[in-house]
């Protein structure tokens, strides 16, 4: 009868307190790891910021015109704060997700291993947007200065469809990386992109009929050059 | 025709002919139609003034292939001493048409230093090989400083009309003469002479494989002469006229090559100027030559629209390079009636600082910073224009006289803002 009792009552008892102090365990565990994440991921944002200030990489950023964009996003307050802030992040992602690693179950296991996974397509799409952002900053300010110095009146329009068309480039590959409607954005893009230039050179061609034969013909049929500006030499 | 050596082989064919007292240099690139005269015209210029002295033409060309190497050699009599050398000329020499239109004119001016050194030359003088106004007097001019006086940097001072070099009068000139205290009134002339020390001083420096080598080997010489210290002058040579050009430079690309390299000096010398205020006049040796300068004319509409638009369109550059001061005076200029136009001197300065300064700290990309002055510089061509327009060419002369006095005015703030870990990396 006791024989009984135990293997009932206090058999099913026992291994559902084992199992109750295996969970607070592995619960307190996961805690454990989130603070200590969360205290080092905050000292290591002190020192990325701290040494990446000592270094001036704000001044770098902004010449290569980040700087400006990450204030004007309101992302942070400086490229080192901002910085400082990713690394603190990726620290207490690595420990939320070590946390959720320890509490063992299969649902939590699988959640890990998927971001695993796919934490390098993230990365990766971030560095895609950080080089599309500086590449169309770059091309819009050359096309900007070059327009100006032509005297082409739509001079800010042409740099801002450059910055624009560079950026949307971007943006589709970010997604592309991140799987993202893949199919359903290559092909939005290659409509969107066919048709703004099927349209703006029906308008050139309807709307500007005869500035595109000029262009046509000074193009391939250049006259003598006459300089109708000045004479003045510049050196 | 005898082939032209190349450059390895100007110190073992030199050293041949024993030591010479004056090298004559003429570089080219496909300047058939002008490079016979300018020749002639050196040897008549060697004959008549020093006919006693042994003296080597050469010819340094980049290999043209217009017939210039046999328009070269037809002029070459027995009675005088012509060399005719092949420079390097490389891929990056064709990638953009520099100002003065000789690709590798360093490399050029190279083999020409480099044979003054091997001739043991006491004087070597350089003339552009398009120039059509040349006259044995240049000659004279140019060398006579060097052998008679000592001097070893002889700059050219031509008579210019007062539209002639409105870089060089806005920039150039005054900003190379605040910096480096000395009144050289055309730094970047292509015609000098300097002494057999100073090509071989030249020689020494690490230049020759860079951009300033490239695009800015004349004002790199007269800057290098003066922070160094050699003895300088100027000379008269008279009205300078070139060959009608085939095709306009951009401005843009002018800019980028002639100021860059003005900037790029500023950081090879900063010790050198740092603590210079002022500037002193330079011996102008010899009478004018006499010749009526060729003509320039501004269309003031033209120019001061450019500036308009620039200071509209390029705001968001400016802001990065000018201070909001800077910026209001811009645009209070260009909203001004045209009648009423001018850009102040003192704005002008600050505006030229700034821009060195941001070149200097890499604000944003160099040739960007340089091709946005563009709608500047003509803002004040078309001012200098208005108020020039209808006085002499010595008003205008006074006018940049009076700019450069603001240049050196400013000096003092340039100095301070020129980041002092750059003033004391050397």
């Amino acid at each position: 009868m006791e024989g009984m009792w135990t293997k009932i009552v206090w058999g099913p008892l026992r291994q559902l307190g084992e199992q109750a102090l295996a969970s607070v365990s592995s619960l307190l565990g996961m805690l454990v790891l989130v603070l200590l994440g969360l205290v080092v991921g905050w000292l290591a944002k002190q020192v990325v910021y701290g040494v990446l200030r000592a270094l001036r990489f704000d001044r770098l950023c902004d010449r290569l015109g980040v700087g400006m964009v990450v204030e004007r996003s309101g992302l942070a307050r400086s490229c080192s704060y901002l910085a400082g802030e990713i690394v603190r992040g990726l620290i207490v992602l690595t420990a939320l997700l070590a946390g959720l690693n320890a509490l063992g179950t299969p649902l939590t296991r699988n959640l890990v291993e998927k971001t695993f996974l796919y934490l390098p397509h993230f990365l990766a799409a971030v560095l895609i947007l950080i080089v599309g952002v500086l590449v169309s900053r770059f091309l819009g300010r050359s096309v900007l200065i070059a327009a100006v110095n032509e005297n082409l009146r739509p001079a800010r329009l042409l740099a801002g469809l450059t910055r624009f068309f560079v950026m949307v480039v971007t943006v589709v590959a970010a997604l592309d990386e991140l799987g993202i409607g893949r199919t359903t954005i290559i092909v939005t893009f290659a409509i969107t992109f066919g048709g703004l230039v099927t349209a703006a050179a029906i308008a050139f061609g309807l709307g500007a009929r005869d500035l595109a034969r000029d262009l046509l013909v000074s193009q391939f049929h250049p006259k003598p050059h006459v300089d109708a500006k000045d004479t003045m030499r510049h050196v | 025709m005898a082939e032209a050596i190349l450059a390895e082989q100007i110190e073992e064919t030199v050293e041949g002919l024993g030591p010479l007292e004056l090298v004559v240099g003429i570089p080219s690139y496909n300047n058939v139609a002008t490079i016979g005269r300018v020749i002639k015209t050196a040897q008549a210029g060697l004959a008549s003034y020093f006919g006693n002295r042994k003296a080597l033409i050469v010819n340094s060309d980049g290999d043209s292939n217009d017939g210039t190497p046999e328009a070269v050699e037809k002029v070459h009599t027995d009675s005088d001493m012509l060399l005719r050398v092949r420079y390097p000329l490389e891929p990056v020499h064709h990638l953009t048409t520099p100002y003065h239109g000789l690709p590798g004119k360093g490399s050029a001016l190279r083999t020409l230093f480099q044979t003054a050194k091997a001739g043991q030359a006491r004087a070597l003088v350089v003339v552009d090989p398009d120039v059509t106004s040349v006259t044995p007097e240049w000659f004279k001019s140019l060398l006579e400083p060097i052998l008679s006086l000592d001097f070893d940097f002889v700059a050219p001072y031509y008579q210019r009309h007062k539209y002639d070099g409105t870089m060089t009068n806005s920039v150039v000139y005054p900003l190379t003469r605040a910096l480096y205290g000395r009144r050289i009134r055309q730094p970047i002339g292509g015609e000098f002479g300097i002494s057999g020390r100073l090509a071989s001083h030249f020689l020494k420096d690490q230049v020759w494989n860079s951009d300033v080598a490239r695009y800015g080997i004349d004002i790199w010489m007269t800057t290098t002469a003066v922070a160094s210290n050699f003895k300088v002058c100027q000379t008269h040579l008279g009205a300078k006229i070139h060959e009608a050009e085939e095709q306009e430079l951009d401005l843009s690309a002018v800019l980028v090559q002639v100021v860059g390299s003005v900037f790029n000096l500023m950081e090879t010398h900063d010790l050198a100027w740092r603590n210079v205020l002022g500037s002193l006049p330079v011996p102008l040796l010899g009478s004018p030559l006499g010749g009526e300068p060729e003509p320039a004319s501004i269309n003031f509409q033209h120019t001061l629209a450019s500036f308009q638009q620039g200071v509209r369109d390029l705001l968001p550059v400016y802001e990065r390079v000018f201070s909001p001061k800077e910026i209001r005076d811009l645009q209070s200029c260009a909203a001004a009636p045209p009648d009423q136009f001018s850009l102040e001197d003192e704005l002008w300065v600050s505006l030229i600082y700034d821009l060195a300064l941001a070149y200097h700290r890499r604000v944003m990309d160099r040739e960007h910073l340089l091709k946005s002055l563009a709608p500047l510089y003509l803002g004040w061509v078309a001012s200098f224009a208005r108020q020039t327009e209808s006085g002499s060419d010595a008003l205008a002369e006074r006018r940049i006289e009076r700019l450069c006095l603001v240049y050196e005015q400013f000096k003092p703030y340039l100095i301070s803002q020129w980041p002092q870990a750059s003033r004391e990396k050397r």
